[in-house]
């Protein structure tokens, strides 16, 4: 059909691979990030079934077999009231990455509108949210979530059982979800200004890529450019951000747990077994040991996985 | 002179000014541009001589702190600078195509080539994302892509650099616009990949009617595709002429220069300008008078003084310098 006789110049010989793949052509060669996935695969899978395959209730006590030394039957040993260290390690890998996905979750929404904002319509937003952001990080972090728990904490607590006996409503009896919502809020508020930073420097530096010009000279819509053209490409290092970010939650938890303004027993968390080990760690090593070691293989296999997404991700620029 | 109603693109008095520091500094000065129905214009002057920038204006897309101060841009007509922005993004891919300087940035990384193609055809043209496919493949068959089937699912980075420069330029003509602008659409690529491509836009141009502006800083190269020239020089217009008569008898220092220095094959491109001393300009240290005083061997009292005009050379109007030398000449003649 053409009439054009231009010689086709010949293709640099590069099998046809997509960019996603090709980023997991290379984070499969990086043997410690693919270690990093396997355990943090492993761990998902704990924390979604192991509660419901452990031999023990990770809440029954049994007095007669207190503070047992790994065995057969308790692989962790079993702690002070005789519950098994096990089912409460396994359960607590629940509550370490129920607290590490909803926190980053909520951590990641705030950020990628707030920076997105910022980078995109300029002052005074620009201005508005980088104050904001600066603020925040620049109050110490366990301070603020110190104050969050003790401010708000105990009034709730009260008014919960204060509507309880008043209207004998069972929905007021249970105060679990509000010690997670503390627990969730407060991490959250501390953890977004990183995500709002990395997404207001993406947006900037891809707002004046030559390719972006070229869309708009395409007639495209601006929905068309963010959706299609802007937020694609600032996928990458969020991605990257969202994987050191989950292991940085799961340990932030434990330091909070740690300090009594975590997650509260009976719920297992690692932090508060931690905190309980410690205090007898001379007698009963495994007490502090098992879930001590469990939390730092998550924090190294996460921290892993992000460096190796950093590597797959980023050098396609590079080429 | 041309008749105005020939004029697809008739660009009047153009002013394109940076905010710096020390206040607002001029790019571009008071350029005139016209382009003819199916002619084919091309744009010469040296790197940061405002080239790109013009073009940008035309269609509103100037980068942060740059501005068009003044002037008027007529496209079919309708002034460029005062449509609404619904208007312009018709205009904007579906009348004026455009074809970027590099190729390895202009491209949407993440997206499939055959999707970027596709977008400008589903907006424009309104077809279902099947037919902007087909269409698509036809489009990088015609600009020389080899298994365009299988091509349309590859991403930027797996295409060479010559190719990638081909999808540009299918890109530009997805919708069969009345005016191509290729901004220096061959400078990344070799020699013969250079040759193929602007044996390609020629044959293209006769196919589809269309009219184009063929930015270059390579006089050589562009012999045989365009019409007709006009030579900048730190954003002003210093010669303007039908093309076989600027290479027989080009006018002004600087685009005699530029002629001299027009490389052997043998050539390395860097040795381009050697003929001509100095550099150009910078936006905001212009000099008073004519901006090329400073390089020109010819300069005269009167250049560091005064702004020479574009004026006709011949009596049929169609070459036009803007140099006191030149007019010298004339009055003397
Ligand atoms: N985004 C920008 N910010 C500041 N100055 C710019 C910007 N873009 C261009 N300029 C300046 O404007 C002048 C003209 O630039 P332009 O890109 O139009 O040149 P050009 O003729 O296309 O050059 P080239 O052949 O290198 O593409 C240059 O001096 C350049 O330094
Ligand atoms: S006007 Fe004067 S300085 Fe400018 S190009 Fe002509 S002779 Fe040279
Ligand atoms: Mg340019």
């Amino acid at each position: 059909m053409s009439t054009v006789q231009a010689q086709p110049a010949p293709l640099a010989e590069e099998a046809p691979v997509s960019l996603w793949r090709d980023a997991w052509y290379r984070l499969k060669r990086n043997r410690l990030a693919i270690f990093g996935l396997c355990v943090i695969v492993l761990l998902a899978f704990v924390a979604l079934f192991g509660p419901y395959l452990t031999p023990y209730d990770f809440l029954s006590q049994d007095l007669e077999a207190r503070n047992q030394a790994p065995s057969l039957a308790h692989l962790f040993g079993t702690d002070d009231l005789g519950r098994d260290v096990f089912s409460r390690v396994v359960y607590g890998t629940r509550t370490a990455f129920l607290v590490a996905v909803v926190v980053t979750a909520i951590a990641i929404v705030i950020g990628t509108v707030l920076g997105a904002v910022a980078g995109f319509f300029g002052n005074p937003f620009d201005r508005v949210i980088m104050w904001l952001t600066d603020v925040t990080m620049s109050v110490p972090n366990l301070l603020l979530v110190v104050v969050i728990n003790a401010s708000l904490k105990t009034p709730i607590a009260q008014w919960m059982e204060a509507r309880y006996l008043e209207t004998l409503n069972p929905f007021y009896r249970e105060t679990v979800w509000i010690d997670f919502l503390l627990v969730f809020g407060s991490m959250a508020l501390i953890s977004w200004p990183p995500y709002a930073r990395l997404v207001r420097a993406q947006v900037l530096s891809i707002r004046s890529r030559p390719y972006i010009t070229a869309a708009q000279a395409l007639g495209l819509s601006n929905r068309i450019i963010l959706t299609r053209y802007v937020i694609p490409n600032a996928l990458g290092p969020l991605i990257v951000a969202v994987s050191a970010g989950l292991g940085t939650a799961m340990v932030l938890e434990s330091a909070f747990s740690f300090l009594g303004v975590g997650v509260n027993p009976p719920t297992p968390s690692w932090g508060n077994m931690i905190s309980d080990g410690l205090r007898v760690w001379q007698h009963y090593p495994h007490l502090l040991a098992a879930p001590a070691a469990v939390l730092g293989l998550a924090s190294v296999a996460f921290s892993f996985l992000g460096d190796g997404l950093n590597d797959a991700l980023n050098p396609r620029g590079a080429k | 002179m041309m008749k105005t109603e020939n004029r697809l693109l008739d660009v009047k008095d153009l002013t394109i000014e940076i905010d710096t520091r020390s206040g607002p500094a001029t790019i571009v000065d008071s350029i005139d541009l016209h382009v003819g129905k199916g002619e084919t214009l091309g744009v010469v002057g040296e790197s940061g001589c405002g080239k790109s920038l013009t073009m940008l204006s035309l269609m509103r897309l100037l980068p942060n702190k740059i501005r068009v101060a003044k002037g008027e841009a007529h496209f079919d007509d309708r002034d460029l600078q005062k449509m609404s922005n619904r208007e312009l993004r018709k205009v904007r891919g579906g009348d004026i195509g455009f074809v970027f300087q590099d190729p390895m940035t202009s491209l949407n990384p993440v997206m499939r080539i055959g999707d970027q193609l596709a977008e400008p055809l589903i907006y424009h043209r309104g077809m279902s994302r099947k037919q902007a496919r087909e269409r698509a493949i036809e489009l990088l068959r015609l600009v020389g892509i080899p298994g365009p089937e299988e091509r349309i699912q590859a991403y930027p980075h797996e295409l060479s650099g010559g190719m990638r420069q081909r999808v540009m330029i299918a890109i530009g003509l997805a919708c069969e616009p009345k005016l191509l602008i290729a901004d220096e659409p061959t400078t990344a690529l070799d020699v013969t990949i250079q040759a193929q491509i602007i044996d390609l836009v020629k044959g293209l141009r006769e196919k589809l009617g269309m009219s184009v502006v063929w930015i270059t800083h390579d006089l050589a190269l562009i012999a045989g595709l365009v019409d007709r020239v006009v030579v900048l020089y730190a954003g002003t217009v210093v010669e303007d002429a039908p093309v076989d008569e600027l290479y027989a008898n080009p006018r002004h220092p600087y685009t005699r220069g530029l002629l001299a220095s027009i490389p052997k094959l043998s050539d390395a491109p860097a040795s381009r300008l050697n003929s001509i001393g100095g550099t150009p300009p910078e936006p905001g240290r212009r000099p008073q008078g004519c901006p090329f005083a400073p390089r020109c061997p010819l300069a005269m009292d009167i250049c560091r003084t005064h702004v020479p005009k574009l004026e006709p050379i011949s009596a049929a109007g169609s070459h036009r310098a803007a140099c006191f030398a030149v007019e010298k000449a004339r009055e003397a003649a």
